[in-house]
């Protein structure tokens, strides 16, 4: 007969939990405090989606019509999308992951805090700087060359604004490392007893293998960006063709980091819809193993894939192999998506905000993968190269895909940070405007870029005006969604109902302390549950209930519990 | 005094702070050193599109670079015998080790400045010659500094068997110099 794991030591947790009363000053400085540094990372990283957001509005209001109307000259739009991407990617989707797993890892493994809390305040105070270095670019003869920053178009054809931004993007590498080397001693080291590598929850895994990523890639930037300033600022010529240089060395190197970057961006995501998914379901994690092993294989296969995005000037003898690999690598993101389906299937689905984001990725995350795998077919890739095809696919991954499981992760994760739910009613209009307004702003671009619409134009054929207005009208919708969101957080951290410990009644290790968490996390040594997905295991109404009885249940239980009186503490 | 005998001597926390430090130290190396890496496929990448590399009439010296190559390596070994020493409780054997390794350090650090200043050839050559000269550098005088704050330190009497993390830490560091300085050795003047 199996023993039953109670959620905290032989101490005297229960009597000693007080959720703390945080105020909004305790964020605005340095601290050495996962917690607070997570949320540091999430704050400015919404702020900078909203900046990155705003400058997307702009550039559909552009397209709106086939001639110039917002901005004046090309050069003006050039800087919009330019800045836009950089913006969503190295101070959006990339530092909001990494405040996810700020603030979860240590709680996830029991642990009081990363394992080298001021080198991760260093990590994230990094970041602001190259923020306003990154938007300052655009006012000192803007960068035009995309999130790419391909030469000549860095190098000869931007002014000013792109040394900035990429020194900006150095700073950002370095906080990423720094990072990075902070997630993988933590997960190795300090594991608690009776977590072996096969109890580590899934988020925990899937921010292992992205850490490892960043620490192998993200060197490579570091290396092609200081080439890439010496050009602009030293009189050297590394990319210029014209004195010996060879343009194509940045796109290898580049892309020998942005490939895998595009897992780094996805992989943390992958690991929250794992927690959402199956304690949404109240199912264990169909084929745990194999979900862990596929985010190990998704990180070793992503390194041979990255010269697909350039097989329009390969060798043709290389094209062959990048595509195998580029198919290969789908195999281990299918089995994540086989694995999810197996875990909501059959499960008593609750539809929560939380969920809905979570099915939502898996629908949209398909439309790209599959999207994908046609663009590493290169007959395909040929045809739609720099097209409107491609800005879907890329959308679908990281919109329909990062960004729903960075939403799923709020809606799940919010309670546990705050001490509130999020509002419930107003996240579903969230999850709708969402879905719908993404899917429309992103879908007909398959067909405009299959039609031969070029990227990156703010000029285009008057035949495509009418694709392009519908696009426009759904991006504004999904501009607008993100202030109902917004609004739900606002809200509800002042009236929002108390979430009490557990609210979700999920297993994993964050949940079995109060909300918001004490300084040092636990009192005592927590104890994690032998199977942190073990939902049905008659073991685990015990281990829950004890976390209920311990730090007391919220206002509005969203799970159906076992008679428990709700206690005074906890909230 | 073996390295386990020693840490037996540190509480549970202090014993997990450095294991948490080892481990973050390795992996940064290993990080880092994909940089130096990034250089050589640079090196590699441009010689590729040349007609000839090093360029028609310009003659590489190998002596000077091997010696210090040399030095450095001889440098690192002292180090590490400070760190040994310092173990060991033999905290003048400690400071003098260190104290050759640093000169040996120094020696190497003022000649390949010279030799990134006096870069032959010109164009691609020689720029690709100075940014890996020139970024070793940068790592080398950077690491060197902390290592002469470490001798500082130690000549105060602030490590002692069980307080040695900043000496071997440091000598790590500097074995990654080493090997960073190696790989670009054989890259630069052999291959």
């Amino acid at each position: 007969m199996a023993s039953i794991t109670l959620p905290v030591g032989g101490g005297t947790q229960s009597g000693a939990a007080e959720a703390p009363k945080l105020r909004v000053s305790d964020f605005l400085r340095w601290s050495v405090d996962h917690k607070i540094i997570g949320v540091q990372y999430m704050a400015v990283a919404l702020f900078f989606f909203i900046v990155g957001g705003t400058l997307a509005m702009l550039i559909r209001w552009e397209l709106l019509t086939p001639n110039l109307d917002v901005v004046q000259t090309g050069t003006q739009y050039n800087t919009l999308f330019s800045v836009h991407g950089l913006v969503m990617i190295f101070l959006w989707i990339i530092p909001m992951m990494a405040g996810f797993g700020n603030y979860l890892v240590p709680l996830q493994l029991g642990a009081k805090d990363m394992a080298f809390p001021w080198l991760n305040a260093f990590a994230f105070w990094l970041i602001p700087p190259a923020g306003i270095l990154l938007i300052g670019s655009m006012l000192v003869g803007a960068p035009e060359s995309g999130w790419t920053q391909y030469p000549p178009l860095s190098t000869l054809y931007s002014g000013d604004g792109q040394t900035l931004a990429a020194l900006s993007i150095h700073l950002l590498g370095i906080s990423s490392i720094l990072g990075a080397i902070n997630f993988i001693v933590t997960i190795k080291n300090m594991r608690p007893a009776g977590m072996g590598w096969w109890q580590l929850p899934l988020f925990c895994w899937a921010t292992l293998a992205t850490a490892i990523i960043v620490v192998m890639a993200t060197p490579f930037l570091a290396g092609g960006l200081t080439l890439l300033i010496l050009d602009k600022i030293a009189g050297t010529s590394f990319f210029d063709a014209g004195n010996g240089g060879d343009p194509q060395l940045w796109q290898n190197v580049f892309w020998f980091y942005s490939h895998p970057a595009v897992y780094i961006m996805i992989l943390p995501g992958m690991g929250m819809l794992s927690e959402v998914l199956a304690t949404h379901a109240r199912k264990p994690v169909f084929g745990y193993k194999m979900v862990a092993i596929s985010s190990m294989a998704i990180a070793l296969v992503g390194f041979t894939v990255w010269a697909h995005h350039m097989f329009t000037s390969l060798t043709p003898e290389l094209r062959v192999p990048f595509m195998i690999t580029s198919m290969i690598i789908a195999v281990p993101t299918g089995i994540k998506i086989f694995s999810w389906l197996g875990t909501i299937w059959g499960g008593k689905i609750r539809f929560t905000s939380a969920m809905l984001f979570g099915l939502g990725f898996l629908s949209m995350f398909v439309v790209g993968g599959i999207g994908g795998v046609m663009l590493a077919a290169i007959p395909f890739d040929i045809h739609v190269h720099d097209t409107y095809f491609v800005v879907s696919h890329l959308h679908f991954v990281l919109y329909g895909g990062s960004v729903f499981t960075i939403y799923a992760g709020i809606y799940h994760w919010f309670p546990k940070i705050t001490g509130r739910m999020l509002d419930e009613r107003l996240g579903k209009w969230h999850f709708a405007l969402t879905y719908v307004g993404f899917f429309f702003s992103f879908f007909p671009m398959n067909f405009a870029g299959m039609l031969g619409m070029p990227r990156r134009v703010a000029y285009y054929l008057p035949e495509f005006q009418s694709v392009n207005t519908v696009i426009s009208i759904s991006a504004f919708v999904l501009g607008i969604s993100t202030f109902v969101m917004l609004y739900n957080i606002w809200i509800s951290m002042r009236h929002g109902k108390k979430a009490g410990a557990n609210p979700w009644r999920a297993l994993t290790l964050e949940w079995a302390t109060t909300s918001p968490p004490p300084s040092t996390n636990f009192i005592d040594d927590p104890v994690p549950f032998h199977d942190p997905y073990g939902y049905g295991d008659k073991d685990s109404q015990a281990y829950l209930d004890d976390i209920d009885k311990r730090f007391g249940v919220g206002e509005d239980v969203p799970v159906p519990r076992p008679a428990v009186q709700p206690a005074a503490s906890g909230d | 005094m073996s390295q386990k005998t020693l840490e037996q001597g540190l509480s549970r926390h202090e014993l997990q702070d450095l294991r948490n430090k080892r481990t973050g130290l390795a992996i940064f190396q290993i990080s880092w050193i994909m940089t130096f890496v990034c250089l050589i496929i640079v090196n590699f990448w441009m010689r590729s599109s040349q007609p000839a590399w090093p360029p028609a009439g310009v003659e590489v010296d190998v002596f000077v670079p091997t010696l210090m190559t040399i030095a450095l390596i001889a440098s690192s070994f002292f180090m590490r015998r400070g760190v040994k020493a310092l173990k060991a409780n033999a905290i003048e054997q400690f400071t003098s080790a260190w104290r050759i390794g640093l000169g040996f350090g120094v020696v190497f650090a003022v000649v390949m400045a010279y030799e990134f200043i006096t870069a032959p050839g010109s164009g691609q050559y020689r720029d690709v010659y100075r940014l890996m000269v020139g970024f070793h550098h940068v790592h080398a005088l950077a690491i060197g500094y902390y290592l002469i704050r470490v001798y500082q330190n130690g000549r105060a009497g602030h490590y002692s068997p069980t307080n040695f993390w900043p000496v071997e830490g440091g000598a790590s560091l500097w074995d990654f110099v080493t090997v960073a300085w190696v790989l670009f050795y054989v890259v630069l003047y052999l291959i």
